[in-house]
C-alpha cells in the first residue's frame, strides 16, 4: 500500500508524451506464436489473391492508387513478413490444399483476413498494415500518425554523402533532422557520420517522437542520435550556430491539394506531416530563414520539396532574401527527373 | 558342410544376417574355398584396396576358413554383404564375356581420359599452388589467397578423381583376371564389377561434361530470367512451363532455386520471371538455353483451339557474389530509371514502387530489379546483375573489357531462337542449333533437359575447337 504513493512522484520526472503512447511493433519482429495449417493458409492467400485481382485498374483511374499488380507484390511482402517460412510457402506447388501440416505464423489468421481487407477496402497503407517500411538498407518501423518514409528521401543520404566526402569535417559534426517523422534521415545520416558525429532529430508529433526513438534504438544509435519533441528549430536552441547540417522533408503539399490526393496518403497519413500551408512552402521558408542561424559556416542543408516549382521559388528567395549567406544553393533532381532538392553551404 | 537356401515363404522371420549368410555360402562352391586356398599369396597382394569390398570378403571367407578346418559358418555373416548382393542375378558365361569386354572398354576409356587431362601437368600445378598456399606471404592479398586455395582445391579433387578413376578400373580388371583363374563363375563377385563399370562410366560421363566446362563463370550458380514475348495469355502461360522446367530441372540437379521475382499474367501465366540456381555449374550447363524458345500449339485460351506460336525470352547470367564484380563502369555510361514516373511523386504518392531499371549506354544492355522492397537495394541488386551479364557479354566476344563490346551484336545474339516445342500436330523438341530432338515433350517440359545441354555443350566445344563450323 505504500508504494503506492511513491509511484506517482517516481513517474513525475518521465513526463514525455510518448510514454502514454501506445507503440506497434512491426509484424515481421513478433513472435510466431500462431498456428495454423497450410491449408487454411492457402485458402487466405488465395482468398487475398482474388480480392486484389478484383482492384485491377480502379484505383488507379480512381485516385492514381496501387493496381492488382503492386498489390500483389504487397500480397508477397506481408506473406515474407507474417509466416515463420515464407520461402517455402510461396514456392510450394499449388495443389497442396489440403495439406495438413502446420505452420507458425506471427498474426492470427483471423488478423490475416482483417489486414488485407483494410489494405484493399480501405485502401489502409501497406506500410501501416504491416508495421514496417524497407527504406535504403533498413527496415523502420511505422504507425499511424507518422509518415511513411518516400523513396525519393532516400536520395537525401546520397546528397548528405557527397557533402562530406568533399568536406570531411562534416563528417564529425552535429546535424539535424527536422521533422523526423520516422527518423528514417536521421538514422541513414547517423549510419555514415564518424565517431563524434551527432544528428539531433526533431518533431512536432509525439507519435512521430516516440517511433523515431524506436527505430533509433532497433538500430542501436542512441549515443548518435537524440530526438526531441518540439516545432522546427526550438528544440535546438541550445545548439544555434553549431550545426554542419541540417536536412528535412517537411510537410509541402498545398493545402488545396490534399483532398485529391490517392486514398493511401489523404485518408491515413498524418495531415502534419503533409499540408505545407496554401502554398505549400510554408514550412520550407521557415527552414530556409532558420538555417542562417543555426549552421556553421561551411555547413551543408539539403531540402526535399513539392518540385520544380517550389525548388525554384526557393532558390531564388535564398538568392534574392538571403544574400551572401549561402553559397553552392543548386536544385537535384529525383529519379523521376523532378527537380526535388534543394541544396547548398553556409558561406564561410 | 550343408548349405540351406529356405524358400521364400519361410525366410521372412529370419534375422537379416542369416538371410545374407545363407546367400554367401550359396554363392561359394566347396570346390572354390580350395581354389581360393591355392591363390591365398595372389590375394594377399590386393591389400592395398582395402575399400573394395568383393576382395575384402575373400580375405574375410579365407581367414575364417582357414581358421576353423570344421567349416564353422558364423564369421561369413557379414551384414554388408546382405546390402550389396541384393540385385544378384544368374551370370551365365555369356554374360561374364559381355563384362569382360566392357571392362577392356572402360579401361581404354580411363586411360584415354587420364591422357587428356595431363597428368603430368597437374601434378606440376599441384606442386606449385601447394608451394604458393605455404608461402607466408599468403594472406596478404585475402582474394588472392581465396584464389589460390580454391585452385589447389580444385587441382586436389581432380586429381584425386583421375587416380580413383584408375583404382576402379583396376579393381574391375582384378574381379575379370581372378575367376579366369579359377573355375566357376561368382556372381555376387561379378555384380561388384558390373556395378563398378555402370558407376565408373556415369562418373566418366560427368568429368567429361565437365571438362566441356571451363568458361571463366561455369562454376557459378545462375540466374535465369524468363519474359513473355508478345501475344498475351498464350505466351504468358509458355513463360510459365518453362519457369516450372527449370526449376524442375535444378531440382533434380539438387540446386537450390529461389524464385526471387514473378509477374503475373492478368489471365494466366506470367510476364516475367527471375530464378536464382545455386550452385556448382549450374551457369556451365544453364548457359546454352539463353535465347528464345519457341512453342506450336493448340491454344488453350482459344475457344477455336486455334494453333498458335508463341515465344518466350531467356537470359541466363552467373550469380556472382557482389563482391567479386569488381568491375567498374562510369557512371555517365549508365542510365537509372525508376518505375515511379509521372505524377507529382514525394509526399503526394505511396506506392510499393521501387523497381529500378539500369541501361548500359554504350551497348544498350539493360536490366530490371524490382524484387527488393527499397530503391536501393533495387539499385545494388541491378547494378551487380548488370556487371554480371557485360561481363558474360565480353567473354562471348571476346572483349578484353566491357568497352570493347560491340553493342551493335548483342541484342541479336540474345534474342536469337534455339528451340522449338512442338505440341500439335506432332509432338517433337528440336534444338536449332545441334539439331537434337525428342519425341519425348512430357519428359522435357519436365525438367529432362540433360541431352539438350549435353549436346549443346559438345556442339560449342567443337565450333571452339574448329571455328569454321566444319566438324
Amino acid at each position: 500500500m505504500r508504494l503506492s504513493f511513491i509511484r506517482p512522484i517516481s513517474c513525475c520526472s518521465v513526463s514525455s508524451p510518448a510514454t502514454s503512447l501506445k507503440l506497434q511493433k512491426p509484424l515481421f519482429l513478433r513472435p510466431p506464436t500462431f498456428k495454423t495449417t497450410i491449408s487454411d493458409l492457402k485458402k487466405w492467400h488465395l482468398w487475398a489473391k482474388s480480392l486484389t485481382s478484383s482492384v485491377g485498374s480502379t484505383f488507379l483511374e480512381l485516385d492514381n492508387g496501387p493496381d492488382s499488380e503492386l498489390l500483389l507484390r504487397e500480397l508477397n511482402w506481408l506473406v515474407e513478413d507474417a509466416i515463420q517460412t515464407p520461402k517455402s510457402f510461396l514456392q510450394q506447388p499449388q495443389k497442396n490444399y489440403n495439406d495438413n501440416s502446420s505452420v507458425s505464423i506471427r498474426a492470427s489468421l483471423e488478423e490475416l483476413y482483417m489486414l488485407w481487407k483494410q489494405r484493399v477496402e480501405e485502401r489502409r497503407p501497406f506500410q501501416y498494415v504491416v508495421g514496417c517500411e524497407h527504406w535504403r538498407d533498413l527496415v523502420l518501423s511505422v504507425q499511424e500518425g507518422v509518415l511513411i518514409p518516400r523513396p525519393e528521401t532516400e536520395l537525401i543520404v546520397d546528397l548528405v554523402d557527397d557533402a562530406i566526402k568533399e568536406n570531411e569535417e562534416l563528417r564529425e559534426g552535429l546535424w539535424a533532422d527536422l521533422g523526423t517523422g520516422s527518423g528514417a534521415l536521421a538514422i541513414g545520416i547517423a549510419r555514415i557520420l564518424g565517431s563524434s558525429g551527432r544528428v539531433v532529430a526533431t518533431d512536432l508529433s509525439p507519435v512521430a517522437t516516440a517511433v523515431a526513438s524506436y527505430n533509433v534504438q532497433r538500430y542501436e544509435l542512441e549515443e548518435k542520435v537524440h530526438v526531441k519533441q518540439g516545432s522546427w528549430f526550438e528544440p535546438l536552441r541550445d545548439d544555434e550556430g553549431q550545426f554542419v547540417g541540417l536536412v528535412s522533408n517537411p510537410p509541402y503539399i498545398p493545402s488545396k491539394d490534399i483532398g485529391g490526393l490517392q486514398a493511401e496518403v489523404g485518408r491515413h497519413e498524418p495531415r502534419l506531416a503533409l499540408d505545407g500551408g496554401a502554398s505549400g512552402k510554408n514550412d520550407l521558408i521557415h527552414l530556409c530563414d532558420g538555417a542562417v542561424s543555426m549552421l556553421k559556416p561551411g555547413g551543408f542543408f539539403a531540402f526535399e520539396t513539392n518540385g520544380d516549382e517550389q525548388s525554384k521559388f526557393l532558390v531564388h528567395y535564398i538568392e534574392t532574401k538571403k544574400q551572401g549567406n549561402f553559397s553552392k544553393v543548386k536544385m537535384v533532381p529525383d529519379f523521376a527527373g523532378i527537380k526535388r532538392f534543394i541544396t547548398g553551404f553556409r558561406g564561410r | 558342410m550343408e548349405i540351406v537356401v529356405q524358400s521364400s515363404v519361410g525366410q521372412y522371420s529370419k534375422p537379416f544376417y542369416s538371410l545374407a549368410r545363407n546367400r554367401i555360402m550359396a554363392s561359394v562352391p566347396i570346390t572354390r574355398v580350395a581354389a581360393m586356398d591355392r591363390r591365398r599369396e595372389g590375394i594377399s597382394q590386393l591389400t592395398s584396396h582395402s575399400f573394395f569390398p568383393a576382395i575384402r570378403r575373400i580375405r574375410a571367407m579365407h581367414r575364417s576358413i582357414t581358421s576353423s578346418p570344421t567349416g564353422d559358418t558364423v564369421s561369413f555373416a557379414t551384414p554388408e554383404v546382405g546390402v550389396s548382393n541384393t540385385e544378384t542375378r544368374e551370370w551365365a558365361m555369356q554374360d561374364f564375356y559381355t563384362l569382360r569386354k566392357d571392362v577392356e572398354t572402360v579401361l581404354e576409356r580411363v586411360q584415354e581420359i587420364r591422357a587428356a587431362a595431363g597428368l603430368k601437368q597437374l601434378q606440376e600445378d599441384l606442386a606449385a599452388l601447394e608451394a604458393a598456399a605455404a608461402d607466408s606471404s599468403l594472406w596478404d592479398d585475402r582474394a588472392k589467397a581465396q584464389e589460390t586455395l580454391q585452385a589447389l582445391t580444385d587441382c586436389k579433387d581432380k586429381l584425386k578423381l583421375l587416380c580413383d578413376f584408375k583404382t576402379q578400373a583396376d579393381d574391375a580388371e582384378t574381379i575379370i583376371k581372378l575367376t579366369e583363374e579359377m573355375d566357376s563363375i561368382d556372381s555376387v563377385f561379378l555384380q561388384e564389377a558390373f556395378g563398378i563399370i555402370k558407376e565408373l562410366n556415369k562418373a566418366l560421363d560427368r568429368f567429361e561434361l565437365t571438362q566441356l566446362l571451363s568458361g571463366p563463370y561455369d562454376k557459378e550458380g545462375a540466374v535465369i530470367t524468363i519474359t513473355a514475348g508478345a501475344g498475351g495469355t498464350d505466351a504468358q502461360d509458355w513463360a510459365d512451363m518453362l519457369l516450372r522446367m527449370y526449376v524442375r530441372w535444378a531440382e533434380k540437379q539438387r540446386y537450390k532455386t529461389k524464385v526471387v521475382e514473378k509477374s503475373v499474367g492478368e489471365e494466366a501465366g506470367i510476364k516475367s520471371a527471375t530464378v536464382e540456381i545455386d550452385g556448382r555449374y549450374a551457369y556451365g550447363y544453364l548457359s546454352g538455353e539463353k535465347g528464345t524458345h519457341r512453342i506450336v500449339r493448340q491454344s488453350p485460351f482459344n475457344s477455336k483451339g486455334l494453333r498458335q506460336t508463341s515465344f518466350t525470352g531467356i537470359e541466363v547470367m552467373p550469380l556472382l557474389p557482389e563482391d567479386s564484380t569488381n568491375v567498374e563502369i562510369p557512371e555517365e555510361d549508365l542510365d537509372i530509371s525508376f518505375t515511379r514516373a509521372g505524377g507529382k511523386g514525394g509526399q503526394n504518392v505511396n506506392k510499393v514502387e521501387t523497381a529500378v531499371r539500369i541501361t548500359h549506354i554504350p551497348t544498350g544492355v539493360a536490366v530490371r530489379c524490382t524484387e527488393e522492397r527499397s530503391q536501393l537495394a533495387n539499385k545494388i541488386k541491378a547494378l551487380s546483375r548488370l556487371k554480371a551479364k557485360l561481363l558474360v557479354i565480353a567473354e562471348e566476344q571476346r572483349a578484353s573489357e566491357i568497352k570493347q563490346i560491340r553493342g551493335d551484336t548483342v541484342k541479336a545474339e540474345w534474342g536469337q531462337q534455339i528451340r522449338n516445342y512442338v505440341f500439335h500436330p506432332y509432338k517433337l523438341v528440336k534444338d536449332v542449333r545441334t539439331a537434337y530432338e525428342t519425341s519425348d515433350i512430357t519428359s522435357v517440359m519436365d525438367g529432362e533437359l540433360d541431352p539438350f545441354i549435353k549436346a549443346y555443350l559438345k556442339h560449342k566445344y567443337s565450333l571452339a575447337a574448329n571455328p569454321s563450323g566444319f566438324t
